[in-house]
């Protein structure tokens, strides 16, 4: 049902589309984009690659923006690569989508990964400027501010704080929330303390185990190790 | 952005525990059908090797040293680091039949057995006899195997590219960025935002005034 109507979808887009080219002008003055004179005005066609890649088996790419070479750019050039990325990313998704619903291979799926990649180290680095600037300007080291509280459940838990329009003592629905345990808790807690002690004793035997192991199958193991030390 | 990254780790490989790595990479139908999903086999211990201790690339000449081809020198293929395997051009072979049909028996092909580390070593250059090697670091600071036996620097080695990208010739495409833009320096270390910094380069004025709310 869904994939006949994204197909319907996916014809009457491309049938958009060709109108528009049949009426495609030259570049504008600027030599920057397509002006248009007919029906995509909405840009639509930035979801879908350059025609000229259309049926393609492979199409070539170079290789993803690594976090190093991201630093070295203003705010302003990040800003736009973010969107460039974004629009690039849409139209990769929509082709993958478009090659599963036509049980094809989608061609050169290693763009997507490359595409997704940029952005994540987009998006570390934008996060590292600003935790420096808050660092500098404030000294938080969180960007949101939060506490450790006991839950009703007697866990110690960070909770985040939200941002309400009143004081937390007006607040009906955060006055609900407890931030307490009441005495019947404490032998649960007792018992949950109990499960973390096994499970980390547990791994530390098991850890013990395997270096065993290890040492009877490989015995110079231990003297590569001792000699590193001294 | 977050549920990206939610559905990222969603995605993500995870392989059931104590699996046996093979010589098909785990994903491929081969893998699958040695590995189907809920058998559990006993775990291979492999010796634990660190990515800096790692001295075999692919590309380097080794030499056998025990086995049906020892003695024998060979160019490495392909490097399996779970198992610490080290797959040789040609060399320790054994024969299977490929592309079998009902009424066909097949072509027979030599297909190569991996070794293990130990299994193997390096090729001296000077003398092309099978040497131990170390990691070093020149003068330059640079970190490089040396063989213990004559001190020569082995050389990390040429292997083409897994997607068949010479860098030599590449040319750009229309939706790549050129060496130089994308080295290209433009960041100005400011006491501003990103957000401040494109809202001034925009030439944007929040006259809004930010309504006093409670953080709880």
């Amino acid at each position: 049902m869904a994939a006949a109507r994204f197909g319907v979808f996916c014809r009457s887009v491309s049938a958009a589309v060709k109108t528009a080219r049949s009426f495609l002008s030259p570049q504008g003055p600027a030599g920057t984009g397509i002006i248009h004179t007919t029906l995509s005005r909405k840009g639509l066609e930035e979801f879908f690659d350059d025609p000229k890649n259309w049926g393609e088996e492979k199409v070539k790419s170079g290789a993803a923006w690594t976090c190093q070479q991201l630093r070295n750019k203003s705010n302003e050039d990040l800003h736009k690569l973010w969107y460039v990325l974004l629009k690039e990313r849409n139209m990769l998704l929509t082709l993958e989508q478009e090659a599963k619903r036509q049980i094809l291979p989608m061609p050169s799926p290693e763009r997507l990964e490359k595409v997704i990649e940029s952005m994540d180290a987009l998006d570390k680095v934008v996060q590292e400027r600003e935790d420096a600037l808050r660092l500098l300007q404030t000294g938080q080291e969180k960007p949101r501010p939060g506490a450790w509280r006991k839950d009703i459940f007697g866990r110690i838990i960070w909770h985040k704080f939200k941002q309400w329009a009143i004081p937390w003592h007006l607040n009906k629905r955060y006055n609900r929330k407890r931030f307490f345990a009441m005495p019947y808790v404490d032998q649960f807690d007792r018992l949950r303390l109990e499960k973390h002690a096994r499970i980390q004793i547990r791994k530390r035997n098991l850890e013990k185990k395997k270096a065993k192991l290890l040492q009877e199958k490989f015995p110079h193991l231990s003297e590569a190790q001792k000699s590193s030390l001294a | 952005m977050r549920l990206s990254a939610l559905l990222a780790l969603a995605s993500k490989v995870t392989l059931p525990p104590h699996y046996r790595h093979g010589m098909s990479r785990p994903g491929t139908m081969a893998a699958k059908r040695r590995n189907p999903p809920g058998s559990r086999r006993p775990p291979v211990v492999v010796e634990p090797i660190s990515d800096e201790d790692w001295h075999l690339f692919c590309g380097d000449r080794v030499e056998i040293l025990e086995g049906k081809d020892a003695g024998k020198q060979g160019k490495v293929v392909q490097v399996i680091r779970e198992r610490n395997w080290v797959v040789l051009e040609g060399l320790n072979t054994h024969y299977r039949y490929i592309g079998r049909t009902a009424d066909f028996r097949g072509t027979m092909i030599p297909s190569e057995a991996p070794l293990l580390h130990n299994q193997v070593k390096l090729v001296d250059p000077v003398d092309r006899k099978p040497t131990e090697v170390e990691w070093r670091f020149t003068e330059a600071g640079e970190r490089v195997r040396v063989s213990t036996r004559s001190g020569r620097i082995i050389p990390k080695p040429e292997f083409p590219r897994a997607d068949g990208i010479i860098p030599e010739t590449w040319i750009d495409g229309p939706k790549d960025t050129s060496v130089e833009d994308a080295l290209e320096r433009t960041y100005v270390p400011r006491l501003k935002t990103l957000e401040e910094e494109v809202m001034e380069a925009m030439g944007i004025q929040e006259t809004r005034r930010h309504k006093k709310v409670y953080w709880y």
